[in-house]
């Protein structure tokens, strides 16, 4: 039954389901925290496992996005990112800075593209 | 209740602005995958790490197997195994705090963890689950806050506008990942980066959990030859 499509179950179920999935990495954690030596090698790939994870889900949405985001152009995107990652090093990796400079970019260049000016 | 509202002071600058701008982008993405707000606020206080809830409103939109959407959205915020491992040992010295330790991973985000970590030095064991507390309440209300704005707001505003909160999510996170500095962590988002969108073309619904075994294999795989030959 897990192999059904998302779409013939309904998102409440669906929603309680990542939910519990989710906590699943919280509780089990908490667990095995009094157990488990925080500086272990076990650790440390876990944690690499995570951090690649997300890398390649942030890449993937900015690259091949779904959704809205879908409808702007790849250019746009990795160009504002490249950009706020110029100010990001230039302002000594203020995460602030990057984030809004890079989104203040997108939000420009997808801007002008509806106007018809780029 | 002053260590509390310290912790909620604190927390009541980029962390919280940042978890509501994200939040709103989030609201957006939820309308604009025609689900209801209830489920766009519920999601946000109940998976409370953004990369999870973006891979669970992708894979609803992608309707993908319902275990492929289950698998990507915990791998998604698999972070909190090794955040909680790290977290949950602050409070051990404190009989109040390590009472909560399963509710202190529930409101854990990487602003929260983050937010207390920094402080640590400063707090004894007992005034950790209070500063704690404070802080994860301004960040999840600021998320609630952001989420039913961003869900309102998503028809009303226009398109270059919307677009944008949605694009805040993916790239507030790979600043707040950019700024880390251990070795091990810089390899293994590099390889994710590099190996997330080509993998994603082999198998768009199996795609992250690789990624993550594979990329992370090899940042970490990377970190200790670089470790063995210094």
């Amino acid at each position: 039954m897990f192999d059904q499509s998302v779409t013939e179950w309904a998102p409440w179920t669906l929603l309680l389901l990542a939910i519990a999935g989710t906590y699943l990495w919280r509780g089990m954690g908490t667990a095995i925290a009094a157990r488990i030596d925080p500086d272990s090698e076990l650790l440390q790939w876990v944690a690499c496992v995570a951090y690649a994870l997300l890398a390649g889900l942030i890449a993937r949405i900015l690259v091949f996005p779904v959704g809205i985001l879908e409808e702007t152009q790849l250019v746009d995107r990795l160009g504002a990112t490249a950009m706020g990652f110029v100010l990001f090093f230039i302002f000594r990796r203020h995460v602030g800075v990057g984030t809004l400079s890079a989104a203040g970019i997108f939000m420009a260049l997808v801007w002008a593209r509806g106007q018809g000016i780029i | 209740m002053s260590v509390f509202r310290q912790g909620f002071i604190d927390g009541f600058s980029l962390p919280a602005f940042m978890v509501a701008a994200s939040m709103i982008g989030y609201g957006a993405l939820v309308q604009s995958a025609g689900l209801s707000l209830g489920l766009a606020i519920v999601s946000t206080l109940g998976i409370w790490g953004l990369p999870g809830q973006v891979a669970f409103i992708e894979y609803m939109l992608l309707g993908a197997p319902v275990l492929s959407m289950l698998i990507a959205v915990s791998m998604a915020n698999m972070r909190f195994l090794p955040m909680s491992l790290s977290l949950v040992p602050l409070f051990r010295r404190s009989e109040s705090g390590w009472r909560l330790r399963y509710l202190w991973v529930q409101v854990m985000s990487v602003n929260t963890w983050v937010g207390l970590l920094r402080k640590v030095p400063e707090l004894s064991p007992d005034q950790r689950g209070p500063y704690y507390a404070g802080f994860a309440t301004i960040c999840m209300l600021c998320g609630v806050a952001g989420t039913a704005a961003g869900y309102m707001l998503a028809d009303t505003l226009p398109f270059y506008v919307t677009v944008t909160m949605v694009f805040i999510n993916p790239i507030y996170f790979a600043f707040v990942f950019a700024a880390m500095r251990a070795r091990a962590c810089m390899l293994a988002l590099v390889a994710g980066a590099i190996a997330g969108p080509p993998l994603y073309l082999i198998s768009p619904e199996w795609s992250l959990p690789f990624c993550g075994l594979i990329a992370g294999t090899i940042g970490y795989g990377a970190d200790r030859f670089m470790r063995r030959s210094a």
